[in-house]
């Protein structure tokens, strides 16, 4: 982990430190009461900023809520006003209603800036739409990272289904931890524990956009912790109902989201050009699951093939003839030998990484033309999965493979020009 | 009877001859005024304008050698007074391409702006030096100016006909439409077929011939893709509306909290 850096220092710090490993086992402690019985500042302890939900949800929620932490240290705000007629007994507070129903945007984080300011709260918990679904005792976790300690950024570690959250396995992570030397499983975690350094960097963050703008745009907490040098903790929380997009499908949501990691990185690239070493792994690889029923990877097959008949021209300016050629092998594979190998996926990445820095062609094209190329990824890490790997064993590989990689996209991304084969 | 006739033809033949030769003499005389007359016109106006395109050359010479000048004097001086690095203070880490940092824009709108400055100034010459000489009729020039308009519709048109074939075929492949090379290729043609309608209206060439020419292609390559996509595009249609169907169904029937049991099933991409 790195220390801390910069001017702005928390409220006050206790002065036992957790060390990362026991931050998880100690699931259940709350250090909240006792920092409250030594010096009491006036304002709230936690602010937790609840998205958007349904009532039932949010009953739920504030009942984990009341039964984890301490009233008088506790300030819930919530877009939803009745919500304190429901709980007199917690301090509710109305907060904005943003767009977005499935992941953070930066109004969020706007928000959350503004009501600790307001409220003189010493952290931030933000909790995401179906996070009743959260046990208590990942709450406090989460919590009590950037209240007790010295952590900026905790961020969860769900414990998901095998297939679920592919995007994030497929190029989120393995970029997050390639470039900005984080383990962190979840970039794109929709609940965050915020020290108020932290909230005041994302909220700078987010006013280089316009406000209208604002509830559209995703915000990266990983990169901006890394670029800032504040410490990063990562929680093991359990299972989630992670909720998904509702509306625009695969082919609006996945430019949106990698167009919006792609450009950070492009803002990024002082800091991750320079060599990082990783921190070492706290989490064990899980067994592979027993059973694994199959599943049909014919219609993204299809998909594959269908965009490398019309799609070669476009992939053409993008990727080179190595990738070329292993694309035209996958072509013509059969669906139980379809294997999209991890250094050419990570290749095929960064190529589009780099084109889309070079604007080599429109950068919507670009993403469009990225998503059979996932498609097959999804496909592969599937067969893979089926004939015994674990998922989370094939993840870290492709992960691995990024972090391999990254000379060449150092390279390339320095000398555009230079002959590639 | 027949000297009669003889004496006749004797007196008739020499008449016609003579006024042929004088017609000939005359239409001769006519062509060589009007040719006169014509390179008269041409090399007055010539030398009319001649001033104005000297003017033009110079102008447009003078304010791009005035430009290179000033760039690399800013570019110079940003980079000395670190122009970037100040810019970048206070926004973060904020990584400049060399290509694209500020300074290279600053340097190369100061450029571009001199260039376009000497246009102005040298066509505004031009302008003048034309309006002088235009007591003389000469439609050439003025057309020149049509074509430029018309090479500028034509770039237009291939851009917007090349970025439009793509949107399309990215997102037809996407939707997983079988038939999306043919559709982009479509797209591409109807916009590439309307430009250069407009090109030749604009060039005033073919009049009522190439609207209706374009109204019988733009027409006929509408309803080939109206045909091709309504034809092709049933099963998809169908699939949208079963999906959409299922959904609507799994939403009214899913309760509303669904437990997480960590083995759902189903690929989730988010």
């Amino acid at each position: 982990m790195q220390k801390p850096v910069g001017d702005c220092r928390k409220p006050y710090r206790l002065s036992i430190d957790f060390p990362s490993m026991v931050k998880v086992t100690m699931a259940t402690a709350n250090p909240i009461s006792d920092i409250t019985s030594a010096s009491a500042p006036p304002g709230a302890g936690l602010l937790v900023l609840l998205a958007a939900m349904p009532p039932e949800q949010l009953e739920s929620l504030l009942a984990n809520l009341a039964a984890s932490f301490p009233e008088e240290d506790l300030l819930v705000a919530t877009p939803d006003e009745n919500a304190a007629d429901s709980h007199p007994d917690l301090r509710i507070v109305p907060a904005p209603a943003t767009k977005s129903s499935w992941e953070l945007t930066a109004a969020d984080f706007v928000n959350a800036y503004h009501l600790a300011g307001k409220n003189e709260a010493r952290a931030i918990l933000m909790l995401g739409p179906e996070s009743s679904s959260l046990a208590p005792s990942a709450l406090r976790d989460l919590a009590n990272a950037v209240i007790a300690t010295s952590t900026d950024l905790a961020i969860p570690r769900y414990d998901l289904p095998p297939h679920a959250a592919l995007v994030n396995s497929a190029i989120l992570y393995p970029l997050s931890r390639a470039l900005f030397a984080s383990r962190a499983r979840f970039p794109m975690a929709i609940d965050l524990g915020l020290s108020l350094r932290m909230v005041e960097r994302l909220a700078s963050a987010a006013q280089r956009f316009a406000p209208p703008s604002q509830g559209e745009v995703l915000l990266w907490p990983i990169n901006e912790a890394a670029v800032a040098g504040f410490t990063i903790d990562e929680f093991d929380v359990g299972p989630r109902v992670l909720p998904q997009p509702e509306g625009p499908g695969l082919n609006t949501i996945f430019p949106m989201v990698t167009g919006s990691l792609f450009a950070d990185i492009d803002a990024k690239a002082a800091f991750w050009q320079r060599p990082r070493l990783l921190p070492p792994a706290h989490y064990s690889t899980p067994p592979a699951p027993s059973t694994d029923p199959a599943r049909d990877i014919a219609p993204m097959l299809e998909a594959f093939r269908l965009a490398y008949d019309n799609l070669q021209d476009i992939w053409r300016l993008v990727l080179p003839p190595k990738s070329l050629l292993g694309l035209k092998r996958l072509s013509v594979a059969n669906a139980a030998a379809f294997h999209l190998s991890e250094s050419l996926w990570a290749r095929i990445v960064f190529d589009f990484l780099l084109a889309y820095r070079l604007r080599t062609i429109n950068r919507g094209h670009l993403l469009g033309a990225l998503i059979p190329l996932y498609l097959a990824w999804v496909a592969s890490h599937i067969n893979i999965t089926a004939s015994g790997t674990s998922p989370a064993r094939h993840i870290e590989a492709v992960a691995a493979a990024f972090e391999a990689d990254k000379p060449y996209l150092v390279s390339r991304w320095r000398w555009p020009d230079r002959f590639n084969p | 009877m027949q000297t009669v006739l003889a004496t006749v033809l004797q007196q008739a033949q020499p008449q016609p001859l003579q006024s042929f030769y004088a017609n000939n003499a005359t239409i001769w005389g006519h062509m060589s005024d009007a040719l006169h007359q014509s390179l008269y016109r041409v090399l007055s106006l010539l030398i009319a304008i001649l001033p104005g395109i000297l003017a033009f050359f110079t102008a447009v010479a003078a304010c791009i050698l005035i430009g290179l000048a000033l760039s690399v004097l800013l570019r110079r001086g940003l980079t000395t007074a670190k122009f970037d690095e100040r810019l970048a203070h206070g926004r973060g880490n904020v990584d400049w391409a060399p290509s694209a940092s500020p300074t290279v824009l600053v340097a190369r709108t100061c450029f571009w702006a001199c260039v376009l400055l000497g246009l102005t100034i040298g066509a505004s010459a031009f302008d003048a030096a034309y309006a002088t000489a235009t007591t003389l009729p000469n439609s050439l020039l003025p057309y020149l100016t049509r074509v430029v308009g018309a090479v500028l519709l034509l770039f237009a048109g291939t851009l917007i006909a090349r970025f439009l074939a793509r949107s399309i075929l990215i997102g037809a492949v996407n939707m997983q439409l079988q038939y999306a090379r043919f559709l982009s290729l479509g797209v591409k043609w109807l916009v590439l077929v309307l430009t250069a309608a407009m090109v030749l209206d604009h060039l005033q060439i073919g009049g009522d011939v190439v609207v209706l020419a374009f109204g019988i292609l733009f027409g006929g390559i509408v309803l080939t893709l109206a045909l091709a996509v309504g034809l092709g595009s049933r099963d998809l249609v169908s699939r949208s509306l079963e999906s959409h169907g299922e959904r609507s169904t799994e939403r009214s029937a899913a309760p509303p909290n669904p437990p997480s049991t960590g083995a759902d099933d189903s690929i989730r991409h988010f």
